[in-house]
């Protein structure tokens, strides 16, 4: 036969499954590049070469450091919450990593045996909802963290990483409301697909400016990075949630905030910048995947760049801006795109 | 098949958290039995067809209640629970004659449903999208759906006014902006009788935040 | 043929059964709480078993009013719980039987 039975149950699980394996595979390597390259970024802001001397351009670097710090003893603290001590940093992670699964890879490619296939690993109804519930299950890792570390810096840090996370994950979800508004659907795929054409006049930041700034804003403070590090910062509160945390267990909560990132500038590129749209894509569908590799790098590059660049907000200065400018801001937002939809309707 | 796998599976992991949850002692651990429940139904609320609501559970009930809860149990610092006695072991015959009553029953209605003629139904819904939802929410349903914002406009005020603590700053004190609410005689030394004051930063913390009143730091020393 | 909707209302039935039990059992005014919770969210999934059955949406509108109320509930009882344990120092609930603080 020509082409794949993709209604076959059998052979649409082994196609889910290695979408998932493929995705997560890219992901990780993509966490390890940025380690790899926050490091080397922030050397060049600092006005010194960071790790070059593993492999080309330390390219094994980060492979490295994740051999040194699995052989490293792992310390579980010696009291009866161990098996939240143990719990926080898997889910942590596993909330981080499941938040890949709605993103669109690419537009809809056609493989000479495999038939079409649409480059996403799950696509439903609420996918944009999925992506802010299993961010707000994030939260829970940290807070148990901080909690189970038994140690009151890991606790202080733990409640104001939370604090924190929940503050901004208010201005996250309704910065949203104004793309959800503008293409009348939850579903990231059908978002990604309304913004082509036009030669990248239809790319939702140029409908959504403000939206896209407290966007932007609202994801660094989620992901706990500067200027909204202080909960974790080296040189405030010990390291903050993850103090107490060494080996395997520390690599888990630092790959979920790398994870978080990625997953943060895939949704700031789906929504924002239009995802795998770019120049020739109608002629030549796989450059869409280049595309929106291109668009992640960029704002991974933008994350990096501003912890080079700016200090660090104190903690209450934090959730003053979280809840008095952003959460107005970005209600007053809504309220523009509502009434600019409703005139143009009428 | 599967659906039938997947209902005893989600079924399981609720019915399984939901007792650990009653038998723990240490609260917290409770609390994270109730996140398990919470999680598994919202499986199973996509398993009904209801992604919108299952969204909106993991949402608002795992991620924003149970988090007020767990925050409230690591700032109250709640301790395990005593098991007491059961004083109550006298009843036990009645309680296992009671239960068995109630599995007859239940057996007696499972068993006459699966008796009924089954109607089979198309596998095509659009019950549970956003789009009808929310078209009845602001539609048909519109009173209800603002008396709920007039509910959560109270229940802000209301909790603002329980959690508030009033005389914590007296009126012979000075706030320093950006530091801690210091008495009057320690930024004054010539006001003070006393040599020194000396504070203790976690009593005084805990003595800010209002969770023991029984002592008051100012008085030491 | 997939799972019936009896067996949603048996699922429903066991853990308002679990809830129940557990307010009856707890002292800790958090877990009696959270008990009330799992009771609410048993209703819940009977709300929207039969919704997804009878194919009507009310069932799942009255979900998210549901969940609205349980919401602003839990904000005002953890309000009110914090104030009990300023005051008494202990938050069980067999230790408050009298009026008198």
């Amino acid at each position: 036969m020509n082409e794949l039975d993709w209604t076959n149950p059998l052979i649409f699980s082994v196609a889910k499954i290695v979408a998932i394996s493929v995705a997560f595979l890219a992901v990780m390597l993509l966490v390890a590049l940025t380690v790899l390259a926050e490091r080397r970024v922030l050397a060049f802001i600092q006005g010194r070469i960071g790790p070059n001397r593993v492999g080309y351009f330390g390219v094994l670097q980060p492979f490295a450091d994740f051999i040194k710090t699995m052989v490293k003893e792992d310390l579980v603290p010696d009291q009866s919450t161990k098996f939240v001590f143990l719990l926080a940093p898997m889910i942590a992670v596993v909330t981080a990593i499941m938040a890949i699964l709605v993103y669109p890879f690419g537009p809809t490619i056609t493989l000479p045996f495999l038939g079409t296939i649409q480059l996403v690993i799950a696509r439903f109804d609420v996918a944009l909802l999925y992506v802010l519930g299993v961010t707000s299950v994030g939260v829970y890792g940290i807070a148990l963290a901080g909690w189970s570390s038994n140690n009151k810096y890991s606790l202080m840090g733990g409640l104001r990483s939370s604090a924190q996370m929940i503050s901004y994950e208010l201005s996250l979800g309704l910065s949203l409301v104004g793309v959800v508004l503008l293409t009348g659907t939850l579903d990231i795929y059908s978002i990604v697909e309304q913004q082509s054409g036009w030669y990248g006049m239809n790319w939702n930041i140029l409908y959504q400016p403000l939206g896209f700034l407290i966007y932007l804003i609202s994801a660094i403070a989620e992901t706990n990075r500067v200027p909204f590090d202080l909960p974790e910062a080296e040189t405030e509160l010990v390291a903050g949630f993850h103090t107490e945390y060494s080996s395997i267990k520390f690599l888990l909560f630092f790959n979920a905030e790398y994870i978080n990132m990625i997953t943060v500038s895939m949704l700031a590129t789906t929504l924002f910048l239009g995802g795998w749209n770019g120049p020739f894509v109608e002629q030549l569908p796989i450059l869409g995947v280049a595309y929106f590799a291109i668009k992640i790098v960029f704002f991974l590059f933008l994350y990096i760049w501003i912890r080079g660049t700016l200090p660090r907000f104190r903690f209450d200065q934090l959730m003053d801006f979280g809840w008095k400018v952003l959460i107005p801001l970005a209600i007053f937002n809504i309220l523009i795109t509502a009434t600019v939809l409703f005139v143009r309707g009428s | 098949m599967i659906t039938t796998l997947l209902f005893i599976l989600f079924a399981g992991i609720a019915i399984g958290c939901a007792v650990a949850m009653v038998a723990q002692r240490n609260p917290l651990y409770s609390a994270i039995s109730l996140i398990g429940v919470l999680l598994s139904l919202a499986c199973l609320y996509v398993m009904l067809a209801a992604p919108f609501i299952a969204a909106v559970q993991v949402i608002v009930y795992a991620g924003a209640i149970m988090v007020l809860v767990v925050f409230v149990i690591m700032l109250l610092n709640v301790e395990d629970e005593e098991p007491r006695r059961n004083r109550l072991a006298f009843l036990a015959p009645t309680a296992i004659g009671l239960a068995a009553l109630l599995i007859a029953e239940t057996a007696f209605i499972l068993y006459s449903v699966q008796a009924s003629p089954y109607t089979p139904r198309d596998n095509v819904s659009n019950v549970g999208l956003t789009a009808s939802v929310g078209t009845g929410l602001f539609t048909e349903y519109l009173l209800p759906f603002e008396i709920t914002s007039v509910l959560l406009l109270m229940a802000i005020v209301g909790a603002m006014s329980l959690a508030r603590r009033s005389n914590i700053i007296s009126a012979n004190s000075r706030v320093v902006p950006g530091s801690q609410v210091l008495p009057m005689n320690v930024l004054d030394p010539l006001a003070s009788d006393e040599a020194a004051v000396e504070t203790d930063s976690t009593v005084e913390a805990r003595f800010l935040m209002g969770v023991d009143r029984l002592t008051d730091p100012n008085k030491r020393g | 043929m997939g799972p019936q909707l009896s067996w949603y209302l048996a699922l429903s039935a066991i853990l308002f059964t679990i809830g129940v039990v557990g307010v009856i059992i707890r002292r800790n005014v958090i877990a009696m709480f959270m008990c009330i919770e799992l009771m609410l969210n048993a209703v819940n999934l009977t709300f929207v078993a039969f919704s997804s059955f009878f194919r009507d949406v009310t069932g799942q509108l009255f979900v998210f009013i549901v969940m609205t109320v349980a919401a602003a509930e839990a904000a005002v009882g953890l309000g009110i719980i914090i104030a009990i344990f300023r005051n008494r120092e202990t938050l069980d609930v067999d230790e408050a039987s009298i009026l008198k603080l």
